[in-house]
C-alpha cells in the first residue's frame, strides 16, 4: 500500500507558524520599548538576529530523531545540575539573582537549559515500563527529579523559574498517570503552604481540608497520619523557607496578598504596566506612541513587562490577539500530546505545554495586575537569547516528534 | 502504560485549566482596557503631563514723564520639594548656599504641614553661580530645584518708600481670604501702591505644559506648546509724580525728620511725597533679613512710619487762612476790619500771646504777619461749631482717599469732643482762642495741609489727591486714565482773593517769608510752628506757585527744628523751583522728543 505524503504530514505548519507571528509581536514590542532608549536601541537587532539562529536550530532540532533525545535524557540531566551549581560558584549577578553564565562576550541563562533537561529527565523516568506511577517510591524519585534542579534554583535565587519547574514536575507526573489518591497526596502540601500564606486561620482551615480528605480516602492509619505530618511540616517549613528567599521576593509575595501595602515600592511596576495596558484602549495608542512606555514609567520594559508595550500601543485586539495564539499554541501541543502513541513523546510534549503556560500566566498575569510580579519572561515575545533559543529548540523537539508521530520509539 | 481512556479525561482536565485562564486573562483585559479606559488614560497622563507655573512680572512704575521708578529684574530662588528630597544633601546644600547649619532642616521642618508634593523656598536671592553649579549636579541632587522669579528693583534714584510699598510673600490667612486667587508662594502688596493697586499690578500667572519622563525629566512641550498659556505682565502705573521733584524732596529732608507732599492743585496728582527717614525698598524685594527689620522697627526715628499721610500735628498758623476764609464768608468781618495788635490778647485771667506788637492789622496783613491778636479776637465770633465745619469743609478730620491705605484722620475738635474728653462744663471758651490759630487738640497730616493748599491755591476746589495717572496695559499701548472725585469748598471768590493776597504778601511784601522770594516766580505761602511740649518746635510751610495760576501746591513739615519761616519755607521753595523751572525747561524739549506729557 502506498502512503500519500503530503507535506503538512511531515511539518505542523500551525505550530511553527503560531510560534513565529508570536516572535514578530515580540520584535515589533522590543522595536517600540527601546527605540528611544539610550542604552537598549540595540536591543532590536540582537534579538532579530537572535530569532534567525534560533529558527535555524529549531529546524535542526526537527531533523533529528526524536529516539535521541530519549538517550541523552541523563547526560543532560546530569550536565544541567552540573551547570546550575556552577553558576552559583561563579555566575554573574543580573537584577538580584544569580543565573547567568558568561562564555566569552555572550552571558546566557543555564536555568533556560536546564528546563529543557529536566522535561526529558521526567519523560524518560516516567514511561519507563518498570515504574509504578501510583507507588509512593516511584513518586517520590520523579519529585526528586524535579526538586532536585528546584533547591539549586533557589539558591540562585530565581522564584520565577522555580515555580515552572514545579509546575513541569506536577503535571508530568499527572499525565503519566497518577490516581486522585496520589494526586491528592502530591498537592495537598502546596494547597497547605498557600494557605498559610494568609495566616493561622486559614493554616488551620486547609489541615481540616486535608483530614476530611484522609478520612474520605480510607487508607491505612500509618499512611494517614504519615500524609499529615507532612503537611503541617511542609506548613512550618514554608516559614522557614520563606525567610530564605531575598527580602525583594519576600516582598512581592507581601504585595500581592496585600496590594496596598506598598504602593510605591514592589507595586510600582505593576500599577505602571496595568496603567499601561489599561490606557491602551480597543486600538492601542499606536506603535511608538504609548506614553507610558515611550516615557519609560516601567524600567526594563524589553523584559518581563514586554506585554504591556502591546497592550498600550496595539490596544485590546493587539493583546488579545497574542493571547489567541497563546491558546492556540496550548491547544495544538495538548493535542498533540493526547494523539501521540508513544508515552515519552507525549510526556515531553506536555513538560514543553506545562513549561509555556506557566510563563504565558504568570507573566501575563503580572502585566495585568492578576499575579505577583515574578521576573520570568513572556515566551518568544520577551527580549533575551536565551530564553528564545531554549523554546525553539523545545519547539524543534515537538515537530520532530510530530515528523515521526506515527512511529513507536 | 497510558491507556487511551484515561489520557482523554486527563486532556479534559488539562483543557479545562488552560480555557479557564485564558478566560481570565481576557477578561481582566477587557475590564482594563475598554471598561476602565478612560480611567487608566486619565491616569496614563497625569504620569507624564506635568504643568508648570510660569509667574507674571508685576506692573512697573513710571513716573509722569515715563521715567521708570521701580521695575523688575529677575532672581533665582532655590526650592526643595520635599517628597524627592535627601535629607542627607542637607550640609552640602547649606555649604553651596553659604547658610548656617541646620538652616535648611528649619525651614522643611517649618514648612511640614503643606504638601510634601509642593516645592518649598529654601533661599531667595541666590547668585548665579549657585544655579550653574546646580545645573552641573542636579542628577544626584533630587527634590532640589529652584524657580526664577521676577523681584522689584529699585535702583532708579528715588526711595520713594512710603508712597511705593512693597510686597510679601502671602500669608496662610491671606491665602485662605483669598482663595483660588492665589496659591502659595505668590507675593502680594502689604504696604503703599503695591498693595492698593494689587489687582492690576500683579498680572496672571502664565502655564506650560510638559511631557516628563518616569523620572521627572523634562522630555518635550505638550501639543507642541498649543496648550500652553504666556503670563500675563500686570498693569503699569504712571504715577503723577514728577521724579526730579521727588528726588529733589528726598535730598531736602534728608538727615531730618519730616515730611513733603506736593501736589498739582487742579488734577490732584502727587508730585512729590516724602516721609524721612525713608527706608530702601530693596531690603524689603524679597526676604527681609531679621536684623534689618529690627533695626528699622528700634530706630528711634521711625523710618516705617509714613509721616506724610499718617502723622497728626496741629497746623500751627497755616490754619489762620481757613479762620479768615470762615470769619469772611460768615460775614463777620471784611477788609476793613482791623485789630490793634498789642502783643496778645486777655481773655479772662489768661493772656493769649502774639510773636511780635503788629499794631493795627486787617485780616490780609494779618496773614501775611501771622498776628495772632486779630484771630483771638474774631474767632471767638465764629464760635466752635463754626469753625469746626470750616475746617471740614477744607477736607480736615476725615481721610483724603487717596490712592494708599496708609492715612490718618485727623482731629477736628467741636463741642462734642470737648465735652466727652474733659466734661460737660469743664472746658472753657479758650480753646477756640487756641484752635483760632492752629494750635491744641486740632490734629492734621501733611497730606491734608496739600490738599488745603490745592483748594486755596485753587479758588475753591481741586481734585482728591493721587499719585496714579494712569494704568498702562501689558503691551504698553493702552493707557487707562483713572478719575478722581473732585473737592469742592463753598466760599466765594472774592474771599479767596483777600486770603490769597495775604499769602502772596506773607512771601513777597513784608510777611514772614520774605526770604524765599523770586524775582520771576510768584509764590504764595504761609508758614506754621507747631508747639511741641516734648522738645523743639515743628516747622510747617505751605506753599503754592505761580501765585496768579498754580501749578503746585506744596506742604512741608520738618521735626523739632523751631520756627517755620527758616527751615520748612526754603524746602517749599526749592520743591517748587525744581518742579516749575524743570517743567519750563522740558516743555521746550517736549516738541522735539514729543515724550512729555502726551497724554
Amino acid at each position: 500500500m502506498r502512503i500519500k505524503y503530503h507535506p503538512k504530514d511531515k511539518f505542523d505548519f500551525v505550530l511553527f507558524g503560531v510560534v513565529l507571528l508570536l516572535s514578530v509581536f515580540g520584535l515589533i514590542a522590543i522595536y517600540s520599548s527601546t527605540y528611544n532608549h539610550p542604552t537598549a536601541h540595540g536591543n532590536f537587532d540582537k534579538q532579530l538576529t537572535w530569532l534567525i539562529v534560533a529558527i535555524v536550530i529549531l529546524f535542526v532540532t526537527y531533523l533529528l530523531p526524536p529516539r535521541l533525545y530519549k538517550i541523552v535524557s541523563i547526560p543532560l540531566y546530569v550536565l544541567a545540575l552540573l551547570l546550575l551549581g556552577f553558576v552559583i560558584v561563579a555566575g554573574r549577578k543580573i537584577y538580584g539573582a544569580q543565573s547567568w553564565l558568561m562564555i566569552g562576550p555572550f552571558g546566557f541563562q543555564p536555568s533556560e537549559f536546564t528546563k529543557l533537561a529536566v522535561i526529558l529527565m521526567l519523560a524518560y523516568w516516567l514511561s519507563r515500563k518498570e515504574v509504578k506511577i501510583n507507588s509512593l517510591r516511584d513518586i517520590s524519585i520523579a519529585l526528586s527529579l524535579g526538586i532536585l534542579p528546584i533547591l539549586l534554583i533557589m539558591l540562585q535565587p530565581d522564584l520565577g523559574t522555580a515555580i515552572v519547574f514545579g509546575a513541569i514536575t506536577l503535571v508530568m507526573i499527572f499525565w503519566a498517570g497518577i490516581d486522585l489518591f496520589g494526586l491528592f497526596v502530591v498537592l495537598s502540601p502546596g494547597v497547605v503552604v498557600f494557605a498559610s500564606l494568609f495566616g493561622l486561620p486559614a493554616f488551620i482551615l486547609a489541615l481540616a481540608a486535608v483530614l476530611l480528605g484522609l478520612i474520605y480516602f480510607k487508607r491505612n492509619l500509618f499512611t494517614s497520619a504519615s500524609i499529615f505530618i507532612m503537611n503541617i511540616a511542609a506548613g512550618f517549613s514554608f516559614d522557614y523557607f520563606f525567610k530564605l528567599l531575598r527580602p525583594h521576593q519576600q516582598m512581592r509575595i507581601k504585595t500581592f496578598i496585600n496590594p496596598s501595602a506598598d504602593p510605591l515600592g514592589y507595586g510600582y511596576n505593576a500599577l505602571q504596566a496595568k496603567v499601561a495596558i489599561g490606557s491602551g484602549g480597543l486600538l492601542g495608542k499606536g506603535l511608538l506612541h504609548g506614553n507610558q512606555t515611550q516615557l519609560r514609567f516601567i524600567p526594563e520594559q524589553w523584559t518581563d513587562f514586554i506585554y504591556c508595550v502591546i497592550g498600550e500601543e496595539l490596544g485590546f485586539i493587539g493583546a488579545i490577539i497574542v493571547v489567541a495564539l497563546f491558546f492556540v499554541l496550548f491547544y495544538r501541543l495538548l493535542d498533540l500530546a493526547t494523539k501521540s502513541k508513544d508515552s515519552f513523546n507525549s510526556l515531553v510534549i506536555i513538560g514543553v505545554l506545562t513549561m509555556f503556560f506557566v510563563h504565558f500566566v504568570i507573566n501575563v498575569g503580572m502585566n495585568i495586575g492578576i499575579s505577583p510580579v515574578i521576573g520570568i519572561p513572556l515566551p518568544f515575545i520577551s527580549y533575551g537569547g536565551s530564553s528564545l533559543l531554549a523554546n525553539m529548540i523545545a519547539i524543534g523537539i515537538v515537530l520532530s516528534i510530530y515528523r515521526t508521530r506515527k512511529e513507536r520509539v | 502504560m497510558i491507556d487511551n481512556i484515561d489520557t482523554l479525561t486527563r486532556k479534559k482536565i488539562l483543557f479545562v485549566i488552560i480555557v479557564g485562564f485564558v478566560l481570565i486573562i481576557s477578561f481582566k483585559l477587557f475590564s482594563l482596557q475598554i471598561l476602565e479606559r478612560s480611567e487608566f488614560r486619565e491616569r496614563a497622563k497625569e504620569n507624564s503631563l506635568k504643568r508648570i507655573v510660569e509667574p507674571a512680572a508685576r506692573g512697573v512704575f513710571y513716573d509722569f514723564n515715563k521715567s521708570l521708578l521701580v521695575s523688575n529684574k529677575p532672581s533665582f530662588t532655590m526650592e526643595i520639594i520635599p517628597a524627592e528630597y535627601d535629607w542627607s544633601k542637607n550640609d552640602l546644600v547649606e555649604k553651596v548656599l553659604g547658610v548656617k547649619k541646620g538652616y535648611v532642616k528649619k525651614i522643611l521642618r517649618r514648612k511640614r504641614n503643606y504638601s510634601r508634593y509642593f516645592p518649598v523656598r529654601i533661599k531667595k536671592d541666590v547668585p548665579l553661580s549657585v544655579i550653574s553649579w546646580y545645573e552641573e549636579n542636579s542628577p544626584w541632587l533630587k527634590g532640589l530645584t529652584y524657580a526664577v522669579e521676577y523681584q522689584r528693583d529699585y535702583s532708579f534714584g528715588v526711595m520713594g518708600s512710603h508712597m511705593f510699598g512693597y510686597t510679601n510673600e502671602i500669608s496662610a490667612s491671606q491665602l485662605r481670604k483669598y482663595k483660588g486667587e492665589y496659591s502659595r508662594g505668590d507675593f502680594i502688596g502689604v504696604i503703599g501702591l503695591e498693595k492698593y493697586y494689587e489687582k492690576v499690578l500683579r498680572g496672571k500667572k502664565g502655564y506650560k505644559f510638559v511631557i516628563v519622563d518616569a523620572k521627572g525629566k523634562l522630555v518635550r512641550r505638550y501639543l507642541n506648546g498649543a496648550k500652553d498659556l504666556p503670563p500675563q505682565k500686570g498693569n503699569d502705573l504712571i504715577l503723577t509724580i514728577d521724579k526730579k521733584t521727588q528726588e529733589k524732596a528726598e535730598e531736602l529732608l534728608k538727615g531730618r525728620r519730616g515730611a513733603i507732599v506736593a501736589m498739582n492743585p487742579k488734577t490732584g496728582g502727587i508730585i512729590a511725597f516724602v516721609s524721612s527717614p525713608e527706608y530702601d525698598l530693596s531690603n524689603f524685594a524679597s526676604v527681609t533679613p531679621a536684623e534689618v527689620l529690627d533695626s528699622l522697627n528700634n530706630d528711634p526715628d521711625k523710618p516705617l512710619f509714613n509721616r506724610a499721610s499718617m502723622s497728626v500735628h496741629s497746623p500751627g498758623s497755616t490754619f489762620k487762612m481757613l479762620v479768615a476764609l470762615a470769619l469772611l464768608q460768615e460775614g463777620i468781618i471784611s477788609t476793613s476790619n482791623t485789630v490793634t495788635c498789642k502783643g496778645g490778647l486777655q481773655f479772662g485771667n489768661r493772656f493769649f500771646e502774639c510773636t511780635h506788637v503788629h499794631g493795627r492789622v486787617n485780616v490780609e496783613s494779618a496773614i501775611e504777619k501771622s498776628c495772632n491778636t486779630f484771630f483771638y479776637t474774631y474767632v471767638q465770633k465764629l464760635g466752635l461749631e463754626r469753625l469746626a465745619k470750616y475746617a471740614r469743609m477744607f477736607g480736615f478730620g476725615r481721610k483724603t482717599g487717596i490712592d494708599i491705605y496708609e492715612e490718618a484722620k485727623g482731629l477736628i475738635p467741636d463741642k462734642k469732643y470737648y465735652d466727652r474728653v474733659y466734661g460737660k462744663y469743664n472746658w472753657t471758651r479758650g480753646v477756640l482762642l487756641n484752635l483760632g490759630i492752629g494750635q491744641g487738640e486740632i490734629g492734621v497730616t501733611p497730606l491734608q495741609l496739600a490738599q488745603y493748599t490745592s483748594l486755596l491755591a485753587n479758588w475753591g476746589w481741586t481734585v482728591r489727591p493721587h499719585f496714579v495717572y494712569a494704568l498702562r496695559n501689558k503691551d504698553g499701548k493702552t493707557l487707562k486714565v483713572l478719575h478722581f472725585d473732585t473737592l469742592r469748598v463753598n466760599i466765594s471768590r472774592k474771599n479767596f482773593k483777600i486770603v490769597r493776597k495775604g499769602m502772596y504778601d506773607v512771601v513777597n511784601r513784608k510777611g514772614t517769608a520774605t526770604h524765599i522770594a523770586l524775582p520771576d516766580l510768584k509764590i504764595a505761602g504761609k508758614t506754621g510752628t507747631v508747639q511741641n511740649p516734648h522738645g523743639k518746635d515743628h516747622a510747617i510751610f505751605v506753599a503754592f506757585a505761580p501765585y496768579e495760576d498754580p501749578e503746585i501746591a506744596v506742604a512741608v513739615l520738618v521735626e523739632n527744628v523751631g520756627f517755620g519761616a527758616t527751615y520748612a519755607a526754603p524746602i517749599a521753595q526749592k520743591i517748587i523751583t525744581t518742579f516749575l523751572r524743570y517743567k519750563i525747561k522740558t516743555t521746550a524739549q517736549s516738541d522735539s522728543t514729543g515724550g512729555v506729557n502726551a497724554h
